[in-house]
């Protein structure tokens, strides 16, 4: 009694993003596993789809590339039609379609997408897989997100859906703040997550423009 | 395995009927209960004057981490020590059983536990349970005979073997004896190669994690040396802490309804209020 | 990873042999366990004693056969002390038969048993997995086997020498490791006769492969290296 031939796998890791006033940092760690083991302790799971908009993704990491691929395209030709950038918003759009279109047969991906708005605020978006998505004021996914996100909920506490009128999600930290909380939250999930570890990758996004920082996770 | 043969009852041995209808309700969706499973590296060798036992120190259920500083290296005599992998309560239940049988067998005799003695204890008793007491154990121990390391599947098989590792870091581990193992090694070679297999499957491999423990035994010693490495320190911790101030929750509305005072019981006066 | 299946039972995917000669009886086994597709160990020990000058080749579950061997020795113990002389190759096969026949359902185990007897010399019987028991000149078993059938038909004699019948087991199971994957690691003989008995040992990379035409390579670049230039392909 073999298991049946699956189309998909599951390659771990974990995303988080934080949207601020005038900033956003969007974290994934370097891991990718399968099962019990170890595919490479340094895989990038973030993909720059335009300068002001960062996606991070987890699950299965041949889907995560075909949707990186697809998205990239899209904005590519959106680029020669349009002669600009996309939007993070738009993108935002764009991925919840994309995922969508898969609707029967879905990627394998568990997305966040960070970045600045028209604005310049900080902006999140973040996905089930078949596309349903929700513009936030900060956000995790992957295998360590039931981990991270009470930590999240408790230290940047969104303004509640119920009050009127109706708050903005942005987290009222400084830059720096929300960088050594997404330190703290990844070593703290590395912890107690098998599939999170190695390295914490951050990408910072602000009006400067984009800046990337690592620090060490456990290897265990 | 083997199938029951039809219209054949059984004739003795235990009753696994309950298994049978757990693996169905596992195959038609219903999920058990989960318990933890010491997804694990544990390793033994045999050097120069005793054995050296090691193992990890993580328990894991599913992809969460359950306890990251357990202890692997069981008690069995104080000759000897048993590496446990597999389902944590069958591992620390069946070591247990064993080592008091060990110690009734000491009282009644007055002599020191063999080695021999345990494996062939704790190989009966899982051959029993056919499979379904998931206990993989490294067994090692210095008897009047000499030094000893077994290993013990949960079927009941066992082997003996100058090294030895189990447990779903084994492979890790053992990629490292089969190429620096040799006869005669001295305590602190025998130590650090024991160290060396445990950090193979702790980087290695997901289940496995945390510290080495090893537990060195030689005629008449036995040391345990409990957090013998400790290679995975905590890497960040913010440097402002964190406080959880009151009243952080929205209050939306608040009323308060009194209770009410219940009337005492009085007893009925020079009533046959006993009576049944 | 997980489709490694290491979680199965232990088995012994196995070479095991017995050959009668004139005097005495040879047995013979590979030295490979595995969980799946892990070796789990390369250097086991199949042939078990029994007794003195009686042995045991294992093959199918590890657990099953070793618990059918303690049963047995400890059986011929007891017959040894009661009787005052040891049990013959006979009774020894015969409670083996008896354990495997009566216990059929939960057992899977196909054993080998030899020996030497003052009443009937050396003596090969065979007890497949359902309790059947054959007594017969030479017997083969285990996974590995299957590739030995047509070898032995074609090399077998009676009333051979202690020497060519240890050359025929040495060669039939370093045959079967050379096609059998579940075979392999070192070749094991014991040699059972009136004057009693001998172990040997023959390390792997001692064995032949049988097939080393087949020039090895460690990689394709050692290929292209030994000709001049790559050919190119054509259609």
């Amino acid at each position: 009694m073999g298991s049946r031939w699956s189309p998909y796998d599951n390659n771990g890791g974990t995303c988080v993003a934080i949207a601020g006033a005038n900033y956003c940092v969007v974290a994934a760690d370097t891991r990718m596993s399968t099962g019990y083991s170890i595919l490479t302790r340094e895989y990038s799971k973030t993909c720059k789809l335009a300068d002001k908009c960062v996606l991070a993704s987890s699950g299965f990491q041949a889907d995560v590339r075909a949707l990186q691929k697809n998205l990239s395209a899209k904005h590519l030709f959106y680029q020669h039609q349009h002669n600009k950038q996309m939007s993070c918003p738009a993108m935002g759009q764009l991925l919840s379609n994309t995922l969508y279109y898969k609707r029967f047969f879905p990627y394998y991906a568990f997305n966040v997408l960070g970045g600045l708005d028209n604005e310049g605020k900080g902006c999140v978006f973040t996905y089930d897989a078949v596309g349903s998505y929700e513009r936030v004021g900060y956000s995790t996914q992957g295998s360590g997100s039931s981990l991270i996100m009470p930590v999240l909920d408790n230290q940047l506490k969104s303004p509640s859906p119920l009050l009127l009128p109706a708050k903005d999600a942005i987290t009222p930290l400084s830059e720096s703040e929300a960088v050594d909380l997404v330190k703290d939250v990844f070593a703290s999930a590395t912890e107690r997550d098998i599939y999170t570890g190695d390295k914490v990758e951050i990408v910072i996004i602000n009006d400067v423009g984009i800046r990337r920082e690592y620090i060490d996770l456990r290897k265990d | 395995m083997s199938t029951p043969e039809v219209g054949v009852p059984r004739k003795g041995g235990f009753n696994f009927d309950l298994c049978r209808r757990n693996e169905m309700l596992f195959s038609k969706g219903i999920k058990p209960p989960s318990f933890l499973k010491t997804g694990t590296t544990i390793v033994g060798l045999v050097f120069k004057d005793g054995v050296v036992l090691g193992a990890d120190t993580r328990a894991t259920e599913g992809p969460i981490v359950a306890d990251k500083n357990c202890e692997k290296i069981h008690y069995m005599a104080p000759n000897i020590y048993c590496c446990g992998a597999g389902t944590a309560a069958d591992t620390e239940a069946v070591t247990d059983m064993i080592s008091s049988q060990l110690q009734m067998h000491r009282y009644a005799t007055g002599r020191e536990s063999r080695v021999v003695t345990s494996l062939t204890l704790l190989k009966s008793h899982l051959f029993s349970y056919q499979g379904h007491v998931s206990a993989a154990l490294v067994l090692g121990g210095v008897d009047v005979t000499g030094p000893h390391l077994h290993t013990i599947y949960p079927h009941g098989s066992t082997d003996t073997l100058p090294y030895a590792t189990m447990g779903s870091g084994s492979l890790a581990a053992m990629a490292v004896f089969e190429s620096k193992y040799k006869e005669g090694l001295t305590r602190e070679e025998g130590i650090e190669l024991v160290a060396e297999a445990i950090c193979s499957g702790i980087f290695n491999d997901l289940g496995s994690g945390s510290n080495v423990d090893v537990c060195v035994i030689t005629k008449g010693k036995t040391e345990y040396l409990r957090s013998h490495q400790l290679p995975n320190p905590r890497t960040y911790v913010s440097s402002k802490g964190y406080t959880f101030s009151k009243g952080l929750t929205e209050v939306l509305s608040t009323k308060i309804t009194p209770l009410k005072q219940k009337q005492a019981d009085t007893v009925p006066e020079g009533g046959d209020f006993m009576e049944e | 990873m997980e489709d490694m299946n290491l979680n199965a039972p232990h088995s012994m995917g196995t070479t095991i042999i017995g050959v009668t000669y004139a005097g005495g009886v040879i047995l013979g086994a590979d030295s490979r366990t595995s969980t799946g597709m892990y070796v789990a160990n390369r250097a086991s020990d199949k042939i078990t004693q029994l007794d003195d000058n009686i042995y045991l080749c294992r093959s199918g579950s590890a657990a099953d056969t070793q618990i059918i061997s303690d049963y047995v020795r400890y059986f011929l113990h007891q017959h040894t002390i009661q009787q005052g002389q040891p049990a013959t190759v006979k009774v020894a096969s015969n409670l083996i038969r008896l354990l495997s026949y009566q216990n059929k359902s939960m057992l899977q185990a196909g054993m080998i048993v030899g020996g030497w007897d003052k009443h009937e010399g050396g003596q090969i019987y065979s007890i497949p997995l359902g309790g059947t028991i054959l007594k017969q000149p030479f017997a083969i078993g285990g996974s590995g086997s299957s590739y030995l059938y047509g070898f032995f038909d074609q090399a077998w004699k009676e009333e051979m020498t202690k020497e060519e019948a240890e050359s025929l087991v040495v060669k039939a199971v370093s045959l079967a490791i050379a096609r059998d994957g579940a075979s392999g690691g070192v070749v094991r003989t014991v040699t059972i006769n009136a004057d009693g008995v001998t172990r040997k040992f023959y390390p792997g990379d001692s064995l032949p492969l049988w097939h080393d035409e087949v020039v090895a390579h460690n990689s394709f670049l050692d290929i292209l290296a030994g000709s001049s230039s790559p050919e190119p392909m054509s259609t």
